[in-house]
């Protein structure tokens, strides 16, 4: 009874502070609203997204379904048929399923990782900060292409989920550096002492009331990452690391090498694919950061 | 601080971080499922058990991981990188064998970027709002957005299948007797230009936004409106006062471009048949060959550390507030 009166109060007196979550959204989305290229990414990220759910739904043709190999464009089909047949442009739209998720899931994986460092980091310093911040650098300075090769040569089997797994755990650092960087600041904020002063524990300062500060941060950084981890994915399915049976842009673009005096749209079209969906991160990422306000600093 | 404090101050700091990277390039290779003897079994299997007990002895793998850690990291100070498991080649010759090749083309992929970064970044900087700072911004974005493996395609089959003007792969004509030693460097240098163009378009985009953003920050500083206010000219304005100041963060960029590079390195060498280390990477983790991994990884891991050191030092140079931080 005592609990919920006084978490009442609270939200009375936040509301009373600062405008609620609606109007706050608002403001960045009139903000957002006014860079042209902001809303070019953010279209494109909701067309992929689109495709990338309703695939199975929209696309012209089955993914396995085979008419005559390498025809080029026509009505029939958009962007041809590719070696074995298949409708280049059912293949593509199955490619932003696979895309999309890598996208996703691999980003929230490096945000939970990064989060997590960079606030233990940030927030309790010292001996822990230094520890965890060594490694951080380490992993930040290393090449990123070559840890991932170095990471899928551990395992036989190779999926679509391992590879998600790995850029994810190897795609933190930065992230990491610019949270803690964040906290190191915060922590003397009023309303830390404050928290403290009224026994809040350690856990709870960091996760509820400094994490919802350095969201927007965060969710600016996740945005940008979310290209890297596409292209990443690509990359190692290009040079055979992947599922060679999934319908991923990058197996597409391998499968159309060897045939691309012959029939170019086989390997055209996924690149293209790829090219428009990380310029749509890339602008949506841009557009957040200016209506946001955010200044990286590390 | 001295300069001389601060490099020596730097470089100390590179052991720890070493010994981490050696760490943590040895952890991820054994934590590897399954037996590595698999490997050089080969597709086809057929070794007995006792050829494999051998094996497992000759290479070190009986013992415990952290003795095999030791065992490894005193081989290495010795220059001793182990055989590879697949053709028992010892892994520093396959190594060194491949370095000149990435050396060169990272060396030429710099220059260009740092080149057309600089010159670009501070145009469009310096006629902010105009067309050509929008022409060539959008052109940043679109070259940052792209993956460089597929333009390195799309220039194969372009420039070397349909026109014809530049070869598709290996460094040099095979089977072809030059006149003069300038016709084979004439040769090469064709067989260079695509490879080091495919690797460096991200990075020169990203580069000349640093630049540009950077230029624009400097250009807005009172000591730049004292120098036009003095009379003098423009271009001194901008190329002595401006750009100065704004290159100082750009070495802290061009030192991280090496691994960003090496990165690229791995799938833009294969495409073209670079031999160089990018392309022995792909190629050894395709038959997961761990010693020649583990190599592999040590010296892309010293050639970033070297880099950075360097860039470091050098902005200690530039900039003498950095040594007191």
């Amino acid at each position: 009874m005592h609990r919920r009166f006084r978490k009442n109060s609270e939200k009375k007196n936040e509301k009373v502070h600062r405008p609620s979550r609606a109007t706050r959204l608002f403001i960045v989305w009139r903000k957002l609203r006014k860079s042209e290229l902001a809303i070019v990414g953010l279209s494109i990220v909701l067309f992929m997204s689109m495709v990338a759910l309703l695939s199975p739904i929209i696309a012209p043709y089955d993914p396995e379904w085979r008419g005559t190999a390498r025809q080029a464009p026509s009505m029939e089909h958009v962007l041809g048929t590719d070696n074995l047949g298949r409708d280049m442009l059912s293949l593509v739209m199955h490619g932003a399923r696979i895309s999309v998720y890598v996208g996703v899931a691999s980003v929230l994986i490096e945000v939970a990782i990064g989060v997590s460092i960079g606030m233990a980091a940030g927030y309790f310093g010292g001996i822990i900060d230094e520890i965890l911040m060594r490694i951080t650098d380490v992993i930040f300075t290393l090449p990123t292409l070559m840890m991932l090769l170095l990471a899928i040569s551990m395992f036989e089997v190779r999926g679509i989920h391992i590879i998600v797994l790995m850029i994810g755990a190897l795609g933190w650092p930065f992230l990491a550096r610019v949270v803690r960087s964040e906290y190191l600041s915060l922590r003397e904020e009023t309303y830390v002492e404050a928290a403290k002063s009224m026994g809040a524990t350690s856990w709870r300062i960091m996760v509820r009331h400094i994490l919802p500060n350095i969201l927007s941060v965060i969710i600016v950084l996740a945005t940008m990452d979310i290209p890297w981890a596409i292209l990443y994915e690509a990359t190692l399915t290009y040079l055979g690391f992947g599922d060679p049976m999934s319908s991923s842009w990058g197996v597409l673009l391998q499968r159309g090498y060897p045939h691309m005096q012959s029939a170019w749209w086989i390997m055209a079209f996924p690149g293209m694919a790829l090219l428009i969906t990380s310029l749509g991160f890339n602008l949506l990422g841009d557009g957040l950061r200016d209506a946001l306000d955010i200044k990286v600093r590390e | 601080m001295t300069l001389r404090d601060y490099a020596i101050r730097r470089i100390i700091i590179i052991v720890p971080t070493f010994f981490l990277i050696t760490v943590i390039i040895f952890v991820l290779i054994h934590l590897a499922p399954g037996d590595p003897t698999n490997v050089m079994m080969g597709p086809h299997g057929g070794l007995s058990q006792e050829l494999r007990e051998a094996i497992r002895i000759e290479f070190g793998l009986d013992q415990p991981l952290y003795t095999q850690y030791f065992i490894w990291l005193g081989k290495l100070f010795r220059g001793d990188l182990g055989y590879s498991y697949l053709t028992y080649q010892p892994v520093l010759d396959m190594i060194s064998l491949r370095i000149p090749l990435t050396l060169e083309l990272m060396l030429t992929a710099e220059i260009i970027s740092i080149v057309v970064a600089v010159i670009l970044g501070v145009i469009a900087a310096v006629k902010h709002y105009s067309l050509t700072d929008a022409v060539c911004s959008v052109g940043a974005l679109v070259g940052y957005s792209t993956p460089d493996f597929w333009l390195a395609l799309l220039l194969i089959l372009v420039l070397s299948l349909w026109f014809k003007v530049f070869p598709s792969s290996l460094p040099s004509s095979i089977g072809v007797t030059f006149a003069t030693p300038f016709d084979a460097f004439l040769d090469h240098v064709k067989h260079l230009f695509l490879p080091a163009v495919s690797l460096v378009t991200v990075w020169t985009a990203y580069l000349f936004r640093m630049v540009r953003s950077a230029m624009l920050e400097v250009l807005t500083q009172d000591y730049i409106t004292t120098a036009r206010a003095k009379g003098l000219k423009e271009w001194i304005v901008i190329y002595k006062h401006a750009l100065r100041n704004a290159l100082l963060p750009i070495i802290t960029y061009v030192g991280n471009s090496v691994g960003f590079l090496l990165s690229g390195a791995a799938v833009i060498e294969t495409i073209f048949a670079w031999p160089g280390l990018g392309a022995l990477m792909v190629e050894r983790t395709t038959v997961r060959d761990y010693p020649a991994l583990m190599g592999l990884s040590i010296v892309i891991a010293i050639m970033v550390l070297i880099a950075n050191l360097c860039s470091d030092i050098a902005y200690a140079v530039v900039d003498p507030r950095i040594r007191y931080d």
